[in-house]
């Protein structure tokens, strides 16, 4: 469908500093070639993220495949877009380039062998796969084919985050020793009759997959995967058969060491939040998504903060996006789907790789978990 | 003389909501924990002069319209901007059962003698489900509560307006503008973090007479794509057909309020809702905000 912005806009330009932004999307590229996108799984995020792409003027929306009839009259009616139950004969039918998958985790490791089979690039949402074995053999396949694969964690595309991990990186608080990060919702504050394909964690389901992945991969994104995950703790409060509420500690080799904390039924908390704290050795961060305080040990005149406490608010790390929905996050991650298909040379900010991290730390957070219940049994 | 208010007062500061700190957001929400201290800085906004009130649907907006409706001679001559729906409702629907859990709840919410129930027993079967019809049945819930009030436009949240926008259609922006101007008799309002996209869309589908509802500060925060460009559509804009009610105008407190409404006085723009709990930051919002756009 055609839907795409006018030319007539003054698009941003690329971004001034080489420093990690939110959103460094330029139209440099635009309108050179279309990429043609398939969406599967049009639940919440498929749907955002059909209004979002389709902003842009070289993509193509062509096809979407969901099993819901409802879904699929609504968008084959007004959106104009062909409509398919089962995606494997949308896969079969149509002329792709790229296909994104907002499908539930559990289903995505063989659609994404099949959208490989057909040499298509690939967004998919968090948490991508529910194993790091699935993480690691799609990864493997689809850097093999040369093709684009990324992962749905949009915190890297928050203009505080980025810049957290590009202070972090550029040392500025110096070696850092603690970290602390956490994150709250009252996404699920009372007992669940049946929680759909949430249910179980073979579905995908519970607070580690569908929320603390987040914040897993803030630390991943900032540090790397971690060297050994202890004192895991995975409680019930309303959820029948999965965690509600996510803790665990991490450390490095190197001596780095933090902590999660993540609460999905903690109703105090009107929008999800997320808190990151990171103590070095000359500084320390504090940030959520809305803005960050920095603690620095001595003055850096050069980069305009000084010695002690500096307030950063949103308002002054903001990047802008040529189409806002649900914040600038969304729009930011897409864009840059879609300019790493138009550049080959350019890589995803969340590739297959580094979302198997997170994976992986899943992995040894269940085991740790199972491990020190059957400890407390004893 | 426009057909809207010169200077609206909005809701923000009551409900925990505040871009630019969550903490600040938080201390907010508890200090107008009860209906009095809400009341209280209405009372301000009153004396002030200010007679225009934008209110969103959410949870606490029933009681809020019950008491001015209840103490009607007391604030006799006010005009409502309410805008719909309350997304939390709805995302909070969705993230605890999912897309059609949702759908099924907001449509039996009262069972079958709620007009979703009607509508149901007519067959909900997806050949014959029909968007529009549900739209609007959605649009009279929500704005049922301030049914008595003189409401003169009915704003769509931005997360509603843009969505749409992003799926490029016309269709239910049409509608949209048509329900709340035959049944309501109120001009239909969209909120946007797109101004100069929607605008021209709505231009193109041949939408006039839509307020429209946008973040305007000089810092462009929260404006897509960019000052420059919004700059460009406001100087084009007629504000006849597309009257501008920017709002964000201090970007969350980014922008101190003298510049900020120095840099809104001097753009076309028809209406400014913002919100303040104190009668000092009111009387000089008030104050500060020219009488007539430029």
């Amino acid at each position: 469908m055609s839907g795409a912005i006018s030319s007539v806009f003054r698009l941003p330009s690329v971004a001034k500093e080489p420093a990690l932004t939110g959103c460094d999307y330029t139209f440099e590229r635009a309108l050179v070639m279309t990429v043609r996108v398939g969406i599967i799984g049009l639940g919440r995020m498929g749907i955002t993220h059909f209004s979002i792409i389709n902003s842009r003027p070289d993509v193509q929306i062509v096809a979407t495949a969901d099993p819901s009839m409802l879904v699929n009259k609504l968008l084959g009616k007004y959106a104009g877009v062909k409509t398919y139950k089962d995606y494997s004969q949308m896969l079969a039918k149509e002329d792709l380039d790229a296909v994104l998958l907002c499908t539930p985790p559990a289903m995505n490791y063989e659609i994404l062998k099949a959208v490989a089979e057909r040499g298509l690039h690939a967004f998919v949402e968090k948490p991508f796969t529910l194993s790091a074995e699935h993480g690691r053999e799609l990864s493997a396949i689809f850097a093999s084919k040369g093709l684009v694969n990324q992962v749905g964690y949009v915190n890297r595309f928050n203009d505080v985050f980025a810049r957290t991990q590009a202070m972090v990186a550029d040392g500025l608080i110096g070696r850092v020793i603690r970290f602390r990060s956490e994150m709250y919702s009252a996404t699920i504050t009372r007992a669940q009759e049946d929680d759909g394909w949430r249910a179980t964690h073979a579905n995908g389901g519970g607070a580690t997959y569908e929320m603390a992945s987040h914040a897993i991969d803030l630390i991943t994104f900032l540090f790397g995967k971690p060297d050994h995950i202890s004192g895991t703790s995975l409680s019930r409060l309303f959820s029948q058969h999965v965690e509600d509420i996510v803790a665990s500690n991490f450390r490095y080799a190197g001596g780095l060491g933090g902590s999660i904390y993540v609460n999905w039924s903690d109703a105090s908390f009107r929008k999800p939040t997320n808190k990151l704290e990171i103590f070095g050795e000359s500084g320390k961060i504090l940030a959520d998504q809305h803005g960050m305080k920095l603690y620095l040990a001595s003055a850096r005149p050069d980069l305009g903060f000084a010695k002690g406490w500096n307030q950063l608010y949103i308002t002054g790390l903001f990047s802008s996006v040529p189409f806002y929905l649900r914040g600038i996050e969304f729009t930011a991650q897409l864009y840059d789907f879609v300019d790493c298909i138009a550049d080959r040379g350019r890589t995803t900010r969340c590739d297959f790789s580094a979302a198997t991290d997170t994976l992986a730390v899943i992995d040894t957070m269940f085991a740790d978990n199972a491990h020190n219940e059957s400890e407390l049994a004893r | 003389m426009s057909k809207i208010d010169r200077i609206v007062f909005g809701d923000n500061q009551f409900f925990g909501i505040n871009h630019m700190s969550q903490d600040k957001a938080q201390a907010q929400a508890e200090r107008f924990a009860d209906l009095d201290s809400i009341f209280a800085v209405y009372d301000h906004a009153y004396s002030a002069g200010i007679r225009g009130i934008m209110l969103n649907s959410n949870d606490r907006a029933t009681a809020i319209c019950e008491r001015f409706k209840a103490q009607a001679s007391r604030y006799p001559d006010l005009r409502w901007y309410p805008s719909i729906p309350y997304p939390h409702k709805y995302a909070s629907l969705v993230s605890e059962k999912g897309m059609v859990g949702a759908l099924n709840d907001v449509l039996f919410a009262d069972g079958a003698k709620s007009a979703f129930g009607k509508m149901a027993r007519g067959g909900l079967a997806a050949m014959t489900f029909d968007a529009i019809r549900m739209m609007k049945m959605l649009v009279d819930e929500e704005v049922a509560i301030y049914r008595g009030l003189d409401v003169r436009v009915v704003f769509l949240q931005n997360i509603v307006t843009d969505l749409i926008l992003g799926f490029d259609i016309a269709e239910p922006l049409i509608e949209y503008c048509e329900h709340v101007r035959k049944k309501y008799g109120a001009l239909p309002g969209l909120i946007t973090q797109n101004l100069p996209y929607l605008r021209q869309k709505l231009m193109e589908w041949g939408i006039s007479d839509v307020v429209l509802c946008a973040s305007i500060n000089k810092i462009g925060y929260l404006m897509s794509p960019d000052v420059a460009t919004y700059e460009v559509a406001l100087d084009q804009n007629d504000g006849d057909r597309y009257p501008v009610m920017a709002m964000s105008t201090l970007a969350s407190g980014a922008i101190p309020a003298p510049e900020a409404y120095e840099y809104i006085n001097q753009l076309n723009v028809q209406s400014v809702v913002f919100g303040a709990s104190s009668p000092g930051n009111i009387q000089q919002t008030v104050d500060l905000i020219d009488a007539v756009p430029a």
